[in-house]
C-alpha cells in the first residue's frame, strides 16, 4: 500500500511539475490513437459496400428489363412469364412499370427512369430509405447517387415530366448501378404516376422484373433462363443483368473512393506509427535523466521502472480512450459513401479487435518510453544517468566540415540535424506523407475543376459525382494528416530544444546570439521539411495516379504544386519558432550549472 | 581582435583603467521566504593583464559571481562594465556579441561538444563570430600547439584525458583573443598531474598579458594570481595583492575573519 502511495505521489507530482510536457505528450498520443482508430475503422467500414447494400435491400440476383423502341411491339408484362416459372428462380418482384422522364431542378434537367412501385414492401429489391420515407401520393423517392449529384434533399420540390412532386425520400438499391455508374438515373414513383408519365411522354411503359435465384443454381440453369426470356421478347429491347455486372459498374465509380480510403487509412496508420517513434525517441533523453534523479533519492531500479511505467501508462490510456472516441465520431463523416451504396449502417465503426489494437499501441508507447530508460538507468550509475544523454549524439564529420563554411544559423541547424539523424529521418518521413496527401487532395480538386469546365450542364453531374466523394474523403484525411504532422513537428521541435539545450547554451556562452540559436533550431526542422516537401510532391501525384486518377488528363498547375514548398516551410517555421525561442532564452548559467 | 575592439570603442585599455568593473553586484534567487542571496553588493575592478583569483568554500557565491561577470546571468542589482560597455543596458543579442569578442570561458566540466574533435571545438567560437573557416582553422591549430595538444587535434573529447580536455577548453577560450578569460574551477575535476599542466598554462597566459579571472578553491591555482579575493556568503571578505601590490584586508573593514 505504501509503495502504491509512493508511486502515485511521484507520478502525480511529476505530471504536475511538467504540466506542459504532459499535455503535449497526451495530445500527441491522442492524435496518434485517433489517427490509428480512424484508419482501422475506415478499413472496416469501407469493406464490401455492395454486398452490404445488397443484403439490406434483399437485392435481386438477376434483373430483367423490357423496353420500347419506335417500330417495335408494345411491351407486355406477360412476356416475363418464362422467367417467373423458370428453373432455379426462387422469388420474383414485379414486373414494375417503368417510364422515361426528365427530372428538373435548379434549372438543370437530367434524364431518369421512373419506376412504378407499391407502397408495400417488396419481397425482392426493397430499396432502403436512408432519409425521408418510402412512397406516398405526390412524392418521389430518389436513388441516393442521383440525389447527391443534384444536391437534392427530402422536401425539395422537383419537376418530373408533367408532374411536380416533392422529394419524399432518398433510398439505395442494387437493382441497377447507382448514378452516375448507370444513366439515366433512377427514381421511384407510384404505379399510377409511372402511367401518367408514360402517357405524357406518349410512350408505352417498359417493365422490370427482379429475380431471386435459389441457392446453388448452376450457371447453365441461369443461361437457360436468359435464353427463355430472350425468345419471349420478340425483338423488343431487353436486358438481363446479373448482380455481378451491377456490382462491376458500381465499383467502377466507387473504386476511386475505395482506393483513396485504402491509401488514406494505410498512410494515416503509418504516419501514426512514425509519430509514435518520434515520440518515444524524443522522450528518451528526458526519461533517462529522471531515472537518475529517482535513483539519486534512493529508488530501486524496479521502483524506478514502475514509476515511469505508471506515469506513461496513465497518459497513454487516457489518450487511447479519447482517441478511440474521436476516431469513432469522425469515421461516419468519412465513411458515408455518398453514392448509392450503404456504408455500414448497423455495424459499429470500431470493432473490438480495432479497439484492442489502439490500446495495445498506446500501451506499447508507454512501455517503450519506459523500458529503454529504465534498463539504461538500472545499468548505469546514478551520475551517468543524470549527466549523460540517452543516446550519445552522432558525429558526422562531413556535415561538420561543410557547415563550418555556412552562416551561423545554418551551421547550428546542420550540426543539430547531424547529431540526431534517425529523428530527422522520421520527422522528414512523417512530413512527407502529410505533404503527399495535401498534393493528392489538390490534384483531385483540380481534376474536379477541369471536369466541371469540360462538361456541359446535365452530364456535368455524372463527372463530378465520380470524384466528389473521393475529394471529400481525401480532404478530411489530409486535414487529419496535417494535424498529426503538425503535432509531430511541434513535439520534435521541443525534443530537439531539450536535447540540444546544453550545446545551445554553450554556443551562447561562446558568443552565439539568441536569434542565431532560434534560427539554428528552426533550421534543424526546416531542412528535413524542405526535403519532405520536395519528395512529397511526386509522391502525392503518384498516390493520385495509384488511386485511379489520370495525370495525363489533369494535373495541377506547376505553380500551385511549387507553392506547397514555401507553404510547408512557413507552417514548420510557425510551429517551431515558439519552442525554439523558449529554448534560446533559457538561462545559460542554469543549463551549464546542471551540466 | 582585442585591438579592433579597443579602436571600435575608442577606449584604450591601459593598466590603470579597468577592463572589467562591477559595482554593487547583487544576485538573488527565489522569492519571499525561499529567497537566497547568492551575491551581495560586490564591487570589483579588473585591470588589463591582471590575474584575479576568487576563492571561497563551495556555495559561497563565487561561481554565481563569475557567471554575472561573464554576462551569462543578469544581476538583481548593481552595474557591470566590460570594455567600456554597461552590460545591464545591453540586449541579449548585443551581450552575446560582446561576449563573443571580449570574453573567453573555461568551465569546471570542460563543456566541450562531444561530437566535435579537439580542433573543431577550438575553432567553434571563431566560426560563431563569423570568421572564415580557414582563418578559424589556422587559429585553432595555433592554439592547440600553444597548449601542447597539436598531436591530439583530431581526437574526440571522449578520447582525451581530463587535463587534455581542460587544455582544449582553454584553447577554445582564447579563440577570439578575448580581453578577459573567466575560469570557473578550472582544476576542479582534474588529478594532481593534470592540475599542474593547467596551472602552467595559466601562468603562461598570464605572462603574455592575458587578463584572467579565476574562481577556485585550489590554493595552488590561487597562488598564481596577482590578486586574491576571498568570498563568504556571497560577499567579499578579504582581498590580497600577491605580487607587487599592498595587501589589503577587507576583514578589517567588515569585522569578519578571512
Amino acid at each position: 500500500m505504501g509503495r502504491l502511495l509512493l508511486i502515485n505521489r511521484l507520478v502525480t507530482g511529476d505530471i504536475k511539475r511538467h504540466r506542459g510536457q504532459s499535455v503535449l505528450l497526451l495530445v500527441m498520443i491522442l492524435a496518434t490513437t485517433t489517427a490509428l482508430s480512424l484508419g482501422l475503422a475506415l478499413r472496416h467500414v469501407s469493406e464490401n459496400p455492395f454486398a452490404r447494400t445488397r443484403a439490406a435491400t434483399k437485392g435481386p440476383d438477376v434483373v430483367a428489363q423490357l423496353g420500347y423502341a419506335p417500330g417495335s411491339a408494345r411491351p407486355s408484362p406477360k412476356q416475363f412469364a418464362p422467367l417467373l416459372h423458370a428453373k432455379g428462380v426462387s422469388a420474383t418482384a414485379g414486373p414494375f412499370p417503368v417510364a422515361p422522364a426528365s427530372l428538373t431542378t435548379k434549372g438543370i434537367s437530367v434524364p431518369v427512369q421512373a419506376e412504378g412501385r407499391d407502397s408495400d414492401a417488396s419481397a425482392v429489391d426493397q430499396p432502403v430509405v436512408t432519409s425521408g420515407h418510402w412512397l406516398s401520393a405526390g412524392g418521389v423517392v430518389l436513388e441516393r447517387g442521383l440525389a447527391d449529384a443534384l444536391g437534392l434533399h427530402v422536401g425539395d420540390p422537383v419537376h418530373l415530366g408533367n408532374l411536380s412532386p416533392t422529394v419524399s425520400g432518398i433510398a439505395v438499391s442494387t437493382q441497377q448501378p447507382f448514378y452516375p455508374a448507370a444513366t439515366p438515373g433512377l427514381v421511384w414513383v407510384t404505379r399510377a404516376d409511372a402511367q401518367r408519365l408514360a402517357s405524357a411522354a406518349a410512350q408505352p411503359l417498359g417493365y422490370l422484373l427482379d429475380i431471386k435465384l435459389a441457392a446453388g443454381v448452376s450457371e447453365n440453369a441461369f443461361y437457360a433462363t436468359v435464353d427463355a426470356f430472350g425468345a419471349a421478347t420478340r425483338g423488343e429491347p431487353s436486358l438481363v443483368e446479373p448482380w455481378q455486372q451491377i456490382r462491376t459498374s458500381d465499383y467502377r465509380v466507387i473504386g476511386l473512393d475505395r482506393k483513396v480510403l485504402l491509401f488514406g487509412s494505410t498512410l494515416l496508420s503509418l504516419l501514426a506509427l512514425a509519430s509514435i517513434a518520434v515520440l518515444v525517441t524524443g522522450r528518451m533523453s528526458e526519461q533517462t535523466r529522471r531515472v537518475g534523479l529517482l535513483k539519486a533519492v534512493g529508488a530501486t531500479p524496479s521502483l524506478v521502472a514502475l514509476v515511469l511505467l505508471a506515469e506513461n501508462l496513465a497518459l497513454a490510456l487516457v489518450a487511447a480512450i479519447l482517441g478511440i472516441v474521436a476516431g469513432d465520431l469522425l469515421t461516419p463523416v468519412l465513411a458515408s459513401p455518398g453514392h448509392g451504396l450503404l456504408g455500414n449502417p448497423n455495424a459499429p465503426t470500431l470493432t473490438v479487435p480495432a479497439i484492442a489494437i489502439v490500446i495495445v499501441v498506446a500501451a506499447t508507447v508507454a512501455a517503450a518510453s519506459t523500458l529503454s530508460p529504465a534498463i539504461r538507468g538500472a545499468r548505469t550509475s546514478t551520475l551517468g544517468a543524470l549527466h549523460n544523454p540517452a543516446n550519445p549524439p552522432r558525429r558526422r564529420a562531413r556535415v561538420i566540415a561543410i557547415s563550418a563554411a555556412l552562416p551561423v544559423p545554418l551551421l547550428l541547424g546542420l550540426r543539430l540535424i547531424a547529431r540526431r539523424t534517425r529523428r530527422t529521418v522520421l520527422t522528414a518521413a512523417s512530413l512527407m506523407v502529410a505533404v503527399a496527401m495535401v498534393v493528392a487532395a489538390l490534384t483531385v480538386q483540380h481534376d474536379l475543376h477541369v471536369t466541371a469546365q469540360r462538361h456541359v450542364a446535365g452530364s456535368f453531374f455524372v463527372a463530378t459525382a465520380d470524384t466528389a466523394t473521393a475529394n471529400h474523403v481525401l480532404v478530411i484525411i489530409s486535414v487529419m494528416m496535417v494535424i498529426l504532422a503538425a503535432g509531430s513537428t511541434t513535439f520534435t521541435a521541443w525534443a530537439t530544444v531539450i536535447d540540444a539545450q546544453r550545446s545551445t547554451a554553450l554556443a551562447r556562452a561562446l558568443g552565439a546570439t539568441p536569434q542565431q540559436i532560434t534560427a539554428g533550431l528552426t533550421t534543424a526542422q526546416l531542412l528535413p521539411g524542405l526535403a519532405a516537401a520536395f519528395m512529397g510532391i511526386p509522391v502525392g501525384l503518384l498516390l493520385y495516379q495509384l488511386a485511379g486518377g489520370n495525370l495525363s488528363e489533369a494535373h495541377p498547375p506547376l505553380l500551385s504544386l511549387l507553392a506547397v514548398i514555401p507553404g510547408t516551410l512557413i507552417a514548420i517555421a510557425l510551429l517551431t519558432v515558439v519552442p525554439a525561442r523558449v529554448g534560446a532564452q533559457r538561462s545559460i548559467a542554469d543549463v551549464l550549472r546542471v551540466g | 581582435m582585442r585591438q579592433a575592439l579597443e579602436l571600435e570603442k575608442g577606449t584604450i585599455m591601459t593598466a590603470d583603467r579597468p577592463v572589467l568593473s562591477a559595482s554593487g553586484l547583487t544576485k538573488e534567487y527565489g522569492q519571499a521566504a525561499a529567497r537566497v542571496h547568492a551575491v551581495k553588493d560586490v564591487s570589483l575592478q579588473v585591470m588589463r593583464g591582471e590575474s584575479v583569483a576568487i576563492v571561497g568554500q563551495s556555495g559561497c557565491g563565487k561561481s554565481s559571481l563569475l557567471y554575472l561577470l561573464g554576462g551569462l546571468e543578469r544581476p538583481t542589482l548593481g552595474s557591470l562594465q566590460l570594455a567600456g560597455e554597461r552590460l545591464e543596458d545591453l540586449s541579449e543579442a548585443r551581450l552575446a556579441r560582446l561576449r563573443r569578442r571580449a570574453l573567453g570561458f573555461v568551465f569546471q566540466d570542460f563543456h566541450l561538444v562531444e561530437e566535435l574533435t579537439a580542433l573543431e571545438n577550438v575553432e567553434l567560437p571563431a566560426l560563431l563570430a563569423g570568421a572564415s573557416p580557414r582563418r578559424a582553422r589556422d587559429r585553432a591549430h595555433e592554439l592547440l600547439e600553444q597548449v601542447g595538444l597539436s598531436n591530439r587535434s583530431t581526437h574526440l573529447p571522449s578520447a582525451l584525458s581530463g587535463g587534455q580536455r581542460q587544455r582544449v577548453a582553454v584553447a577554445r577560450a582564447l579563440a577570439n583573443e578575448p580581453l578577459v578569460v573567466l575560469a570557473d574551477e578550472p582544476t576542479g575535476n582534474l588529478d594532481s598531474a593534470a592540475t599542474t599542466d593547467v596551472l602552467r598554462l595559466f601562468e603562461q597566459l598570464h605572462a603574455t598579458g592575458q587578463t584572467l579571472v579565476i574562481v577556485t578553491h585550489d590554493e595552488r591555482v590561487a597562488a598564481t594570481a596577482d590578486r586574491l579575493i576571498t568570498m563568504r556568503d556571497g560577499e567579499f571578505v578579504d582581498e590580497t595583492r600577491l605580487t607587487g601590490g599592498v595587501a589589503r584586508t577587507l576583514s578589517a573593514l567588515t569585522g569578519l575573519e578571512a
